[in-house]
């Protein structure tokens, strides 16, 4: 068959159908493909990303779990560590070896331990507290950092984009 | 649509142009005297010829490819943009025989250069695909088999045309399909294993061990095949810079692929041999699921050192990008000999206790000593009453400024009998001892001998052979600490006459006891003796590796070895994830 990788996504689907964690919902985006899974974000609660509902995209390598899916927000979402074309950031994303950023204990990083919940988990947590650090968009952690108004201005304007209003 | 409009406009163009060339000539041949004469007239045949390929391309990618999916899209593009920067280096270097000839076949290899990525990335998705169709076998059979023909007949048409006209732009086609069809036949071989595996039920374990193999392999080739490209073209025309950036990636690649299936090795190895099989008892223990696969472990499972329980398939192919622990992250290359790296072992205890000889000619030495009767087993002679304010106050500063090249020590003992100084020579300290150092030892109180923290007494090659995490920079800092452990021991020795002199003429003792672990007086007599053996030697202090093996494990923390190490190890698994 067509091995481990396909066994374990189909695993991890079914688990986040039974018990779907709060403000978060994925699955492949056609059953066909377990390989590119579909992803929708709300914005945490008590941020200035609270009410939004940010779509984004996974794609699996074919050695998954033992190397990193790769995320892609497919709406435009202006936050520090989201690159303007909308790959995420964060080290749980990252490889051991792997560093773009330099900075990161690689116990934070990519392990088979982690799954595709804790990494929404973590993209969650990510929008809730930006880490202006290791930036992705300078731009926005610079706005982060120094006119948190505007920042959350922009924030405002995303949420009502994304509900479509 | 844009694409049509401008396809369509170049179909027109073209008909106006051939129509205009035969409305003033009226003839066929006279027509195309005019068209080649013309400039206007052959730049927009040049551009139709452009169409036409992209348009073929379009065409073989619909047949072979179908639907191209977004990934593979991106990847062509980025890599294209690579490719066409790379060939216009590679026309400055042959601008002499520019031709339209030549920019053609520049264009097919490019065209070419496409397929072959096209077809690795489609093979790669093989193996997350559920369903393989059968079109899908017989395009990438086709698409191998056809791809392969024209790398074998265009190499073969370089090397010939090599033979016969010698060494020209040839040179460089042949070698880019020579490196195309290591590619192709990289494809080839995983197509061949996913389609194995493929038909197989249960997931083929050995398929990642063939995978990285023939990477191994192939990327050795390709490696040979740039050195050879590039010594060939330094030689007949320039440096080919064009080159560069595709050498570089394959030698990484390469480098890689070696250190992959080195490291992997020896996790896999270690895990065969070392790990235990897990017991059912500690599997019905815990929770008995596979962290790797999300699956029940009821047999084949391995236990680390740390405890953590996996199958053994899925740590066979972990540790094949990684050797560490999945769970805690457990660097399993180290942990095998845990009991060679002790937590914080005192640099002091290096030199293991010896015989206590009691080194005679060591305080003959010493002008206007008294014979010293019994020595080693009286000391330390301490008087209660005095050593409290030895301890605390300044009373013992033995400084032994060691000017270069004169073997003098000079011992000035301030404090309560400040006058009290020996001019000695001291014939048995050490003679490996740097003679340029010049020396002081900051005993305070019950500080530590901190060692001479001097570097700008040592020479640039002193200091240089003592950075880095080699082996031979690690037996330097040794070396370095043995100095000082000897001037140490030499000033212990100072001390320690001192004070028996002291307790026959009744003045204050100098208190030891505040002095580090193991240079305390009982003890002094084994490490001066230790170190008047290694004084003796002339031959390096490292005699063996296992003497060394424990230096190191001894000296860590002292040198900032452990450091290095870690590091090292760092950086090492920064090679190993796959792409
Ligand atoms: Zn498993
Ligand atoms: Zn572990």
């Amino acid at each position: 068959m067509a091995g481990s990788a396909l066994r374990r996504l189909m695993a991890e689907y079914k688990q986040l159908t039974l018990n779907p964690p709060e403000g978060i919902i994925a699955g492949p985006v056609n059953e066909e493909n377990f390989f590119e899974w579909e992803a929708l974000i709300m914005g945490p609660e008590n941020t200035c990303f609270e009410g939004g509902v940010f779509p984004a995209r996974l794609a699996f390598p074919p050695d998954y779990p033992l190397n990193p899916p790769k995320m892609k927000f497919t709406c435009e979402l202006f936050h520090p560590n989201i690159y303007p074309d909308g790959r995420v950031c964060i080290s749980i994303l990252h490889a051991p070896g792997d560093d773009p950023m330099g900075y990161e204990s690689s116990a934070e990083r990519w392990s088979p331990v982690q799954s595709v919940e804790k990494i929404l988990l973590s993209v969650v947590s990510m929008l809730a507290e930006p880490n202006d650090e290791s930036a992705a968009n300078v731009d926005a952690a610079k706005t982060w950092r120094e006119n948190r108004m505007k920042f959350e201005e922009i924030a405002a304007k995303t949420v009502r984009k994304s509900l479509g209003i | 649509m844009r694409t049509v409009l401008l396809t369509g406009l170049s179909f027109v163009l073209t008909g106006a142009v051939i129509g205009n060339a035969y409305y003033q000539k009226k003839q066929f041949y006279p027509s195309v005297v005019y068209i080649t004469k013309s400039n206007p007239s052959m730049a927009m045949l040049y551009i139709q010829a452009f169409v036409f390929v992209i348009l073929m391309g379009k065409l073989m990618r619909k047949v072979f490819f179908g639907q191209l999916r977004p990934a593979e899209m991106e990847h062509l593009i980025e890599r294209s943009w690579y490719a066409v920067t790379e060939t216009c280096l590679a026309f400055t270097v042959f601008r002499d025989d520019f031709s339209p000839r030549f920019v053609a076949l520049f264009t097919i290899l490019l065209f070419l250069k496409c397929f072959h990525w096209l077809a690795e990335d489609r093979i790669d998705y093989m193996e997350r695909s559920p369903i393989i169709s059968l079109l899908f076998h017989l395009r990438a059979i086709t698409l191998i088999t056809l791809l392969g023909i024209l790398d074998l007949y265009f190499i073969n048409h370089a090397y010939y045309s090599t033979l016969v006209k010698g060494a020209s732009v040839q040179l460089v086609f042949g070698f880019e399909y020579a490196i195309l069809l290591t590619v192709l036949f990289m494809a080839f071989v995983k197509y061949i294993l996913h389609t194995l595996d493929a038909q197989n039920e249960n997931p083929w374990e050995n398929k990642a061990v063939y995978l990285l193999y023939t990477e191994l392999v192939l990327g050795f080739i390709k490696v040979v095949l740039y050195l050879a490209f590039m010594m060939i073209m330094i030689k007949v025309h320039t440096f080919p810079l064009f080159a560069i950036r595709p050498m570089y990636l394959s030698l990484r690649g390469f480098k890689k692929a070696l250190h992959d299936v080195i490291m992997s090795r020896r996790a896999i190895r270690n895990m065969n041999t070392l790990y235990p099989d897990a017991t059912p008892e500690e599997l019905q223990a815990g929770d008995h699921t596979c962290i790797i696969c999300r699956e029940d472990m009821l047999e084949f499972s391995k236990k680390l050192p740390c405890n953590h329980i996996f199958h053994t398939s899925c740590l066979r192919s972990w540790f094949q990008r990684q050797q560490t622990c999945p769970t805690c992250r457990m660097d399993v290359l180290q942990a095998p000999r845990p009991q060679q790296v002790p937590q914080t072992p005192p640099p002091q205890q290096q030199q293991p206790p010896q015989q206590p000889q009691m080194p005679q000619n060591l305080f003959q030495g010493f002008a206007g000593m008294p014979p010293i009767p019994g020595w080693p087993p009286q000391q330390p002679v301490q008087q209660p009453g005095t050593s409290g304010a030895s301890t605390t106050g300044t009373p013992a500063t033995p400084t032994t400024p060691n000017a270069p090249g004169s073997g003098t020590h000079t011992v000035s003992a301030t404090g309560t009998h400040p006058s009290t100084t020996w001019p000695t020579a001291v014939p048995n300290m050490p003679p490996f001892m740097p003679p340029m150092f010049p020396f002081v030892m900051p005993y305070g109180g019950q500080g530590m001998p901190l060692p001479p923290t001097r570097p700008e007494g040592l020479t640039d090659e002193e200091l240089k052979n003592m950075e880095g995490q080699e082996r031979q920079n690690v037996e330097a800092r040794i070396q370095w600490l043995r100095d000082i452990q000897c001037l140490l021991d030499g000033a212990m020795i100072l001390i320690q006459q001192y004070n028996t002199v002291a307790s026959q003429s009744s003045i204050p003792n100098i208190n030891l006891s505040g002095t580090p672990s193991n240079n305390t007086p009982t003890d002094t007599n084994n490490a001066s003796s230790s170190s008047r053996e290694k004084s003796k030697e002339s031959s390096p202090v490292v005699n063996n590796d296992r003497d060394l093996v424990k230096d190191l494990s001894d000296l860590e923390g002292a040198t900032g070895y452990t450091a290095y190490r870690r590091n090292d190890t760092h950086l090492g698994r920064s090679n190993t994830r796959r792409t």
